[in-house]
């Protein structure tokens, strides 16, 4: 292959340094989706930038596709649950109970979740901004619009799709675009044919997905080689779309930006003066520190930036910092999810390739006539039949004992025949569902622990059921020897991390403006998931990455002003 | 940081050496090899393909127990001591699940397969039958050739059966 592009630089250890006392202009905490953008964008305009990351600096050649370290001991999200310490309760009146799985699910590593994650890549549409207009309230949530518009944020999507690296092509229902698509789609694989095939036959209309995956080279970076490890690995070649791959190399290049790697925020420096002055960490030593910065910008994520506030309470904010409104981590949305498998005559073998090649948005709208609010979207994937353990952990059909002779020859059977087609939800906005201290659990810096309490909204549960009768469907007319569906039932966790510091323009309901500033302190930012409003129909990591180009561009243009 | 590719670190590790010679163990006494042995060549019983036995399973329950989950050894023998008592009280006469045949030791797990030895046993005999070979066990890479898995970096399409265009008769893909 003949690469006709320059090189790009790779991350390096070899970068800026700052001096603790010594004001930088902006401290980011978290380097993940929004945090890898947001230090490149205001490094590369000149500010000078220190990033507080929790995780190790992990480059592609320290990823790896050992099933037993990253996806059993979840290596790259920080460790089991001795470390992390979070709790889940379905709701206050339950005690929560420590969660032998991360329930708020995210990596701790340079780049985020943009590390490990699946790379689905959906934009939200116009509805989507402004669906509580068009479909008017759901009692007992706090549905509401968007402060803005897609007219708005469509510029930044583009620039996702080109400086990030988005592959796809468009498809019938997607909103306008202002560019196309950067590279092509991936090449499809067979649970995309049988999902096209059986979809089509029952009169829906798939489209190629789109991916926050190379499929050509794009600006110095190469395409994937299909090794088959994306969901909750890192990629090895750096086709993948992480700020990693494609921010943090640029942010470091630019000379004003130091990554400091291993190094966990505790609490946001606060004066007299209601303005924030930096960030109180633990260095990788243990050793507290205090990184002065003119302005602080929260990326942390919408579990992890809520826990900061929280413990960043004092006495003109006793609920939690800029939480004047007290929707400081209420307003938890994971997006909903429904499985069916299906298991063919002939090997598809889905341990190759990327998760996703084909999705259906038929469903996307909320449709009165369903009777229930909701909207979502289809995929086919190897799901579990991605890697011979958890296949064998967990992709066993439901009438099979899990040892023996059966068992053993269902895996031999199965593994290359097996996809799994994913539904993909709303979440409603609900005050009830949300991130708090935990009083009791505490992290291995010592940090409370997140607690998590959650419970789907009936409607939620509703549209993924919904999906999950039209995936039997198209399981079904796409041939399948034999299907079935997991039971649809309340989740106890999610690796989407929305709505809990919601921008909006009204400070009695919203923690930040429609620029992510915070509305109770003015050189306080946040940007993430938590800036989210409504939870979209899964794949929120678009959003966030465009939210973060929007906010960067406002967050520079004001400090150009002088006015944070 | 960890080197990034199985093929190294299949070639690095003691425990590689200990399950392609047979060679003896780090932390399990002989005895107690014999049952966890016993116990993983059920969960994934040698048939017409090779099972737990011809993967070496026990070498990576060993290293485990040496290792990655060195906190669960003491509770996992002491667990053994108790699996061993009730094969006894099940079984007159007989001392050690091993002792029991096929159809014996199949009956006994299936009574206590919801316990959380049991479950620990299963885990440890999957990895060790799945996992990288770095870890001890898949000796030949037996386990992945018995679900047709190749541990390759790169791979081009067509990857399966409907994604084939010579197979399907018509165009596909894109």
């Amino acid at each position: 292959m003949t690469l006709h592009c320059r090189e790009s630089p790779v991350a390096t250890d070899d970068q800026t340094s700052f001096d603790n006392d010594e004001a930088v202009d902006f401290a980011i905490v978290g380097s993940g989706s929004a945090g890898g953008i947001v230090a490149k964008e205001l490094s590369t305009a000149g500010f000078k930038v220190v990033v507080l990351e929790q995780g190790p600096f992990r480059r592609a050649q320290d990823f790896s596709h050992d099933e037993i370290a990253v996806s059993r001991y979840r290596e790259l999200l920080g460790g089991t649950q001795e470390a992390h310490g979070q709790t889940f309760r379905g709701d206050d009146s339950e005690r929560a109970v420590r969660a032998t799985w991360p329930v708020a699910e995210y990596a701790q590593t340079v780049g985020g979740s943009s590390v490990h994650f699946t790379a689905n890549f959906w934009r939200l549409r116009e509805i989507d901004f402004r669906e509580r207009s068009v479909l008017g309230p759901v009692s007992g949530t706090n549905f509401t619009d968007w402060p803005i518009s897609y007219e708005e944020l469509e510029p930044y999507y583009s620039r996702v799709d080109w400086e990030i690296g988005v592959s796809g092509a468009p498809g019938p229902f997607d909103s306008f675009r202002s560019r196309p698509f950067p590279v092509p789609p991936m090449p499809v694989k067979s649970s995309g044919v049988l999902l096209e095939t059986g979809a089509q036959k029952i009169g829906l209309h798939p489209q190629p997905a789109p991916l926050a995956i190379l499929s050509k080279p794009l600006n110095g970076r190469a395409p994937c080689v299909n090794c088959g490890y994306c969901m909750g690995y890192g990629c090895e070649v750096g086709a993948k779309s992480s700020t990693l791959a494609a921010m943090i190399p640029l942010a470091q290049a630019s000379g004003n930006c130091e990554i400091r790697a291993d190094c966990a925020v505790f609490k946001v420096d606060t004066g007299a003066d209601n303005r924030v002055h930096g960030v109180h960490y633990y260095d990788p030593a243990g050793r507290e520190r205090l990184q002065k910065a003119s302005a602080v910008i929260l990326c942390a994520n919408g579990a992890e930036t809520t826990r900061l506030l929280l413990m960043s309470a004092n006495n003109a904010y006793p609920d939690g910092l800029a939480n004047s409104s007290g929707f400081v981590g209420r307003n938890l949305m994971f997006n909903g999810h429904s499985m069916a498998h299906g298991v063919f005559e002939h090997p598809l073998n889905e341990f190759k390739g990327v998760q996703v090649t084909r999705i259906v948005h038929d469903f996307y709208e909320s449709d009165p006539a369903r009777g229930f609010y909701g909207g979502g979207g289809i995929d086919a994937r190897p799901l579990d039949a991605m890697g011979p353990i958890s296949f064998a952990m967990s992709g066993h059909r439901p009438d099979t004992k899990d040892w023996g002779a059966e068992y053993k020859e269902m895996l031999a059977h199965d593994f290359t025949r097996r996809l799994t087609v994913l539904g993909s939800t709303t979440s409603l906005a609900m005050d009830s569902n949300n991130i708090t201290l935990d009083p009791v659990s505490t992290d291995r810096w010592g940090r409370p622990a997140i607690r998590l309490t959650y419970r789907d909204h009936p409607d939620d549960l509703s549209m993924a059921r919904f999906l999950q009768d039209r995936a039997m469907e198209i399981l079904d007319a796409a041939g399948a020897e034999i299907a079935w569906r997991d039971p649809v039932h309340a989740q106890n966790g999610g690796a989407h991390l929305l709505g809990t510091c919601r921008m909006g323009d009204d400070p009695a309901t919203s923690v930040v403006d429609k620029y992510h500033r915070s509305h109770d302190i003015p050189n306080l930012f946040i940007c993430d998931g938590s800036s989210m409003v409504t939870s979209g129909r899964g794949q929120p990591t678009m959003t966030i990455m465009a939210m973060a180009f929007r906010a960067a561009e406002h967050i520079a243009a004001a400090a150009h002003k002088n006015a944070i | 940081m960890r080197a990034a590719l199985p093929g190294v670190m299949a070639l690095a590790g003691p425990a590689c050496t200990a399950r392609d010679n047979d060679a003896s163990f780090s932390v399990l006494t002989d005895d107690d090899a014999i049952e966890f042995a016993a116990i993983a060549d059920r969960i994934l019983p040698t048939t017409d393909t090779p099972g737990a036995r011809e993967a070496g399973v026990i070498h990576f329950i060993d290293q485990a127990f040496a290792g990655l989950m060195q906190d669960l050894y003491a509770q996992s023998v002491s667990d053994l001591a108790t699996f061993q008592a009730g094969v006894g009280e099940a079984f007159p006469g007989k001392t050690r699940f091993s002792e029991l045949n096929d159809a014996q030791q199949d009956r006994y797990l299936e009574a206590q397969d919801a316990s959380s030895f049991f479950q620990l046993l299963h885990r440890m005999t999957i990895y060790g039958f799945f996992g990288m070979q770095s870890y001890g066990g898949n000796r030949d890479q037996v386990g992945w050739q018995l679900l047709g898995f190749e541990p390759r970096h790169a791979w081009q399409a067509p990857f399966g059966h409907y994604d084939d265009p010579a197979l399907q008769g018509e165009p596909g893909g894109d």
